[in-house]
């Protein structure tokens, strides 16, 4: 938690009145970001993502599973976040527990649609290798490990960048067997199948202070909020998810217009994530 | 299985008494009192240190004339080959226990009494030596933090496969099961976990001291680097 005197607190608060945050930005400007991809060997996919002070890695792995048999046409997507006490020493222990399990929710909110499975940002079909029997099981992971505010719009970025970079062996199903057997399966070692991730939003988080919202808000906004509200939005401008926390209640004709706000936000967002993904995977292919 | 090759090669195309590529990088968690990376080949670990600074918990004062030292180990879910399930198990809690004993016997603890100093070690990529990784790890990042030290604590691994002493393991020779000594040396703390006939523990030992030597060393140049840096940002 980040301790801040009372003047800095009247200092910080006036900026944000004014349009002039502490660090110089308007309010509805956002920190450098920064995209690195394929950072985790071992994973199928992988991005590290800093805005300002905040650093996160997302990685994706895939491991053969089998369909629910809810939905027996579609794979399953998991999303688990670890808040690393090198962040944040209060997280030690099981201190970032509560945290972890917060941000894990919102993102699979934003992330993965209904219960139907319809709406998420990646097709769940094309994660079927054989209807009811064989499917990929994504797990997608995030770990913080710098934190400076603004945790969840990272965290959103960095998994939007892992599964761009993620991919993922073909798998060829062998003869035809019974129905209640089991079918054999070969994983290819040279052939990938990648993502359409043109889908995939991105979060956009506003933070009330005071009267003001700002976007991007620092560890020292975040402490000095009454609410937060978080909307995802896709490339098309629809709202895929939608998440408020903090404590204070909100005027429902504020919420209307922060909507409004967010979903202009995101196309500036969602742009300069893309270039900066793009530009990523083009210096990994260079290396490689 | 051959782990050296008639040639005197090991799977990775060492030779026995070579080591993984070395990358330290300081400051890298820009909130933390001092933070560096530290990557032996494919094992990434990240430290950061908080402190010296008011102790939180009081209960976990034991004396009163020295600074306290905690320690927490924790690997990322997508840090080995297969994804981990449980978060602490007794692997990590012992983990966290040796580096704690290693790092509080090489900081000046008496230099600061009623203070505590957290070192947080998050592995990002484990593949043999994450011990040794977090040691040499947390070294740099007390360092950053300028927490006074006896000397660079540094620590390396070697074994003992196919009657061939080996420097640095990595996790497929690690796990072959064959005799491995951890060594950290100023406080010299070492660990075994197979038997070894005297002899032969010492060359290993020996190696290992070997390794320790070449890792402080570079530890060092990195941190006069750092230093060098930040003289001429003030300059500038």
């Amino acid at each position: 938690m980040v301790g801040i005197s009372v003047g800095e607190q009247h200092f910080l608060k006036g900026g944000i009145a004014q349009d002039l945050r502490t660090d110089g930005r308007k309010r509805l400007t956002y920190r450098p970001i920064s995209v690195e991809t394929g950072v985790i060997p071992q994973a199928n996919g992988s991005a590290r993502v800093k805005i300002g002070g905040t650093d996160v890695i997302a990685s994706v792995k895939a491991e053969i599973g089998r369909p629910s048999s809810l939905q027996p046409d579609k794979g399953k997507v998991s999303v688990f976040i670890d808040c690393s006490p090198t962040a944040e020493p209060t997280f030690g222990g099981r201190g970032g527990e509560e945290l972890s399990s917060e941000l894990a929710l919102a993102l699979q909110r934003c992330l993965l649609g209904g219960k139907s499975g319809a709406g998420a940002g990646i097709n769940l079909s094309s994660l079927l290798i054989k209807e009811g029997k064989i499917c990929w099981d994504l797990y997608i992971d995030g770990l913080v490990i710098s934190s400076d505010g603004n945790l969840l719009d990272a965290l959103g970025a960095a998994m939007k960048a892992a599964l761009t970079n993620t991919a993922i062996p073909k798998v060829k199903v062998s003869a035809e067997v019974a129905d209640d057997e089991q079918p054999e399966i070969d994983i290819s070692d040279e052939e990938y199948q990648q993502f359409d991730t043109s889908s995939v939003p991105v979060i956009v988080t506003l933070t009330k202070v005071g009267a003001h919202y700002i976007v991007d808000a620092t560890a020292e906004e975040e402490s000095q909020m009454s609410s937060a509200v978080s909307i995802s939005v896709n490339r098309v401008g629809h709202i895929c998810g939608f998440t408020k926390r903090g404590g204070s209640g909100m005027d429902p004709s504020v919420i209307l217009d922060m909507i409004s706000v967010a979903k202009h936000m995101s196309e500036t967002l969602m742009n300069k994530l893309d270039s900066e993904i793009s530009a990523a995977e083009a210096c990994e292919d260079d290396e490689s | 299985m051959e782990y050296v090759s008639p040639e005197g090669l090991r799977l990775d195309g060492r030779r026995f008494n070579e080591m993984r590529q070395i990358v330290a990088e300081i400051g890298v968690v820009s909130k933390a009192d001092g933070s560096a990376v530290f990557e032996m080949g494919n094992t990434k670990v990240i430290a950061a240190v908080y402190g010296p600074r008011e102790i939180q918990n009081k209960s976990q004062q034991l004396k009163h004339d020295r600074a306290l030292v905690l320690c927490e180990y924790s690997m990322a879910q997508f840090s080995t080959g297969d994804r981990r399930r449980q978060k602490q198990d007794r692997r990590t809690t012992e983990l966290s226990l040796v580096i704690r004993q290693t790092m509080e016997a090489c900081i000046l603890t008496e230099l600061m009494p009623h203070s505590q100093i957290d070192i947080f070690l998050q592995v990002l990529q484990a593949d043999g030596g994450t011990r040794s990784a977090c040691i040499n790890a947390a070294t740099l990042a007390l360092a950053d933090a300028g927490i006074p030290m006896r000397d660079l604590a540094v620590s390396c691994s070697a074994g003992y496969l196919n009657s061939t002493p080996l420097l640095d393991l990595n996790y497929v020779e690690d796990s072959a099961g064959g005799a491995d000594v951890t060594v950290g040396i100023l406080p010299k703390t070492d660990k075994m976990d197979a038997k070894l006939p005297m002899e032969t523990f010492e060359t290993v030992f020996a190696l290992a001291s070997e390794g320790c030597k070449a890792i402080a060393e570079r530890i060092r140049e990195v941190l006069e680097e750092n230093t060098k840096q930040l003289e001429y940002r003030r300059a500038a």
